[in-house]
């Protein structure tokens, strides 16, 4: 087993690591509202339709941050019209009855991405990448974005979270109330997508999930106030991403896979134990 | 406009272009108290957001001395959302405007106080969804409370509330009409809209208006409920049962 | 080139000629079934169990035993893992499903990602469907012949609960054991399916032919017709797109399923087809009727 201290010395996982914590922070915080307001399919698929056009820019040198970001908001505001109303009608508690278009949309993007990758521009290996994320191919640019998500999702939360509540409360009353509960959720939508594009390159598009859903349904498992929820999905977020590097650093592997066990683990156990004791 | 409340006339509205309220003319005092009878789909909500500005009329105009507050029914809230009485409470004062501060002391007295009136006070901790459903009406009522509104909208705001906490309930409507308050209260209850000051009658229409002696009369209320309604001439006069239609899911 | 030979190509090619012969028997039984699928609205379960049993395709990979094997063993550990996840209320349904798959196919990679793994990952999520084997022909022979027979024997259950399940169970046709056959169908199809599509593509060929239909179709034995036919047509466009093109061919064909969903559903008949004609306008008032 290497010595977790390596997390810290070697440079690449030390950039590995700082990406982590940053997803983390964004895990905590937005996380907590995709549990709350039931986005976890809305990100689950931001990063899925994200993939065919990060293929398409990691062939032919556009930037996959910004061609990951273009498709981030079309796929938001996309989501957004749909559902006429905000995140609380939309992606969220009707996310089955949309089921059907939005599942085969996914899988088209699915399908599209791998024959681009593998036969239009011959990089098969980006696919295992970008569906499971890398511990050696992070850049600057991706630490940046990653700051910047964070930093975006934790002034969101503050200025909009009393909103969020009010709206996934009571939708009907929220709009009585005079909250721009349209914009507000739109921005939501917005902020998830491109929170989803930015974990895409440590964890992979298709489990980014693992660090924006799992750690903050652990933490409902054992807080039930909106506070709470977001400190404690904060701090299981930053535990699971941190214990799951060095998993991913030991056995080889992206950091996706391991992080997604172990939050999905935790997440599980937590329930069980806690339902116990409540029954 | 001295001491009205609450004028519309001739007042129109559509959803999807759909046409679902016609020719909808009314008035309130200050202090007055409106229930708003009509079937379910018969355009009571409608015209509720309407005058709280959130569906354009097609036709009409109205004039309000403030901006309303709205109790909604608790069916649409949900039960799961981690936040407690107080919280609901709270989210009234979100209308001041500001809403992207948190919340500070006279805001978070303001929800005490509301609570504190309609007796909440001693579950102000309590998660919603824990709360039973009489609590459940009155944590809304509170977080209209709070809005301090000249005028409140209130969706059938005792349907399926123990006798306890519906008397509480009326007894917060007189307090408010007795501080000048008009309150528009949608209901079911054909019965209890005898103890109101005014009554409308709707069904994608306006129906009668005016007060309850004059109101509900037989023709006026079959009008209203079609085949919803049941009316049983007792001697003494009409008596109106009417049978509530929910809309079971799919 | 003459277009004939164009067309007749890959059937001179043996392994294509497989190929053609596995998609149309699964696509003719999963284009069917997936009526029901989404009538009965199973598209999100269909898509969390095909991506949850990943892990049990590896497992299955790594131990050299069929695909199919592996492909059942995950849909059970899946499928019970995601109820138990999506019943916690405190999280509900859509997160607890997010968790257990997330979980599930974060074990799938680790498990094929690992070093000392052969490297399938790419074909079990994505399907291969020019490596069919003797056996897999064999299990989606069964598929068709014993999977066709039970929805025609279930035909007259499976409209009366999918109509309307209240009057069904007031007439005595209880709606869950019905449900239960349908979610047993669905995942053999699945588990027999994600051979040639892999886990991540194969709900294409469950939902895209019935959307394909959805418009057109007047009646559930049409639909069910119309989508075997959707299914078995455009996996023979993807493999004769995937020969010509040299395309990844389980990509092609799920891409394939995804244009016809698509063109079905934007060549909406004229209005005297009333939406979807007799089944959805049936299926309307039923809904609509007070007191339901």
């Amino acid at each position: 087993m290497p010595s977790p201290l390596d997390l810290a010395d070697l440079p690449f996982l030390r950039e590995a690591l700082l990406e982590l914590v940053l997803l983390a922070v964004t895990g905590g915080v937005l996380g907590a509202w995709i549990v709350l307001r039931r986005l976890a399919f809305f990100s689950h698929a931001a990063g899925s339709a994200t993939f065919p056009g990060l293929v398409a820019a990691d062939a032919s040198g556009v930037s996959p941050t910004i061609a990951g970001i273009a498709v981030a908001l079309g796929y938001a505001g996309g989501v957004q019209r749909a559902g006429r109303g905000g995140a609380g009608s939309a992606a969220s508690e009707t996310a089955r009855d949309h089921g059907e278009a939005t599942a085969l949309l996914l899988v088209a993007a699915l399908a599209t991405g791998v024959i681009l990758a593998s036969d239009v521009f011959e990089s098969g290996a980006v696919v295992d990448r970008l569906l499971f994320g890398t511990l050696l191919g992070l850049d600057t640019a991706d630490l940046v974005l990653s700051a910047v998500v964070a930093a975006l999702a934790a002034a969101g939360a503050l200025a909009l979270g009393r909103t969020w509540s009010a709206v996934g409360f009571d939708p009907d009353g929220a709009h009585a109330l005079g909250l721009p509960a349209g914009r507000a959720d739109l921005l939501l939508l917005v902020l998830v997508a491109v929170a989803a594009v930015a974990a895409i390159p440590a964890v992979g598009a298709l489990l980014v999930t693992a660090i924006y859903v799992l750690p903050a349904a652990a933490a409902r498992m054992l807080t039930a106030s909106i506070r709470g929820l977001v400190a404690c999905a904060l701090g299981v977020a930053l535990a699971e991403g941190i214990v799951g590097l060095y998993l991913a650093y030991w056995l080889d592997v992206p950091a996706g896979p391991p992080v997604a066990v172990l939050g999905a683990l935790v997440c599980l156990v937590l329930a069980a134990v806690t339902k116990r004791a409540a029954a | 406009m001295n001491g009205t409340a609450v004028r519309v006339e001739q007042l129109a509205a559509a959803y999807r272009g759909e046409p679902v309220l016609e020719h909808v003319t009314f008035e309130a005092q200050e202090g007055e108290s409106v229930c708003v009878l009509g079937p379910n789909g018969g355009g009571k909500t409608t015209l509720f957001r309407v005058l709280l500005g959130e569906l354009e009329p097609t036709a009409g105009r109205m004039e309000l001395s403030g901006r309303p507050a709205y109790m909604a029914q608790t069916e649409r809230t949900r039960l799961d959302f981690p936040v407690t009485a107080f919280d609901v409470a709270l989210m009234g004062t979100l209308a001041a405007g500001r809403w992207w501060l948190p919340p500070r002391r006279p805001e978070r007295d303001a929800a005490a106080a509301a609570l504190e009136r309609v007796g909440l006070a001693g579950v102000a901790g309590v998660r919603f969804g824990e709360l039973s459903g009489g609590q459940r009406q009155r944590a809304l009522l509170a977080r209209a409370l709070v809005q301090d509104a000249p005028v409140l909208l209130l969706d059938e705001p005792l349907s399926g509330v123990d006798p306890a906490s519906a008397t509480l309930i009326t007894g917060v409507f007189d307090e408010l009409r007795s501080e000048g308050r008009a309150l528009l209260v949608a209901s079911h209850d054909v019965e209890s809209a005898r103890s109101f000051d005014l009554v409308l009658c709707l069904n994608r229409h306006q129906v009668a208006f005016g007060a309850p002696a004059e109101t509900l009369n037989r023709a006026a209320l079959e009008a209203t409920y079609g085949h919803e309604l049941i009316v049983l001439d007792d001697g003494g006069g009409t008596r109106a049962v009417t049978v509530q239609h929910h809309e079971h899911g799919d | 080139m003459d277009v004939l030979d164009f067309l007749v190509d890959p059937l001179r090619s043996g392994i294509d000629r497989r190929a053609l012969l596995e998609l149309a028997l699964v696509g003719g039984f999963c284009g069917a079934l997936g009526f029901w699928v989404v009538t009965e609205r199973l598209v999100y379960s269909a898509e969390s169990l095909s991506h949850g049993l990943l892990p049990g395709l590896v497992l299955a990979a790594l131990a050299g035993a069929p695909l199919l094997l592996g492909a059942a063993g995950g849909a059970l550990v899946a499928a019970a893992l995601i109820a138990f996840a999506a019943r916690d209320p405190r999280i509900g349904p859509d997160t607890g499903t997010a968790v257990a798959v997330t979980g599930l196919v974060g074990l799938g990679a680790l498990l094929a990602l690992a070093p000392d793994s052969p490297q399938r990952l790419e074909e079990l999520l994505f399907g291969d469907p020019l490596g069919v084997t003797d056996g897999d022909l064999a299990a989606a022979a069964i598929l068709l012949v014993l999977g066709g027979a039970a929805l025609v024997a279930l035909h007259r259950p499976l409209s009366a609960v999918a109509f309307d399940a209240g009057g069904a169970a007031a007439a005595g046709l209880r709606p869950a054991p019905v449900r239960l056959v349908l979610l047993v169908l669905l995942a053999a199809a699945v588990g027999v399916a994600v051979q040639g599509l892999g886990a991540l593509l194969v709900l294409a060929v469950l939902i895209g032919p019935p959307l394909a239909v959805r418009h057109h179709a007047r009646t559930p034995a049409r639909a069910m017709l119309g989508g075997a036919a959707v299914a078995v047509l455009a996996g023979s466009v993807g493999i004769e797109v995937s020969f010509h093109a040299h395309s990844a061919a389980g990509a092609s064909v799920a891409l394939a399923l995804c244009a016809a969903a698509a063109l079905g559903s934007a060549l909406r008949p004229s209005p005297g087809w009333a939406r979807g004609g007799a089944w959805q306008r049936s299926r309307r008032r039923a809904r609509a009727l007070p007191g339901r």
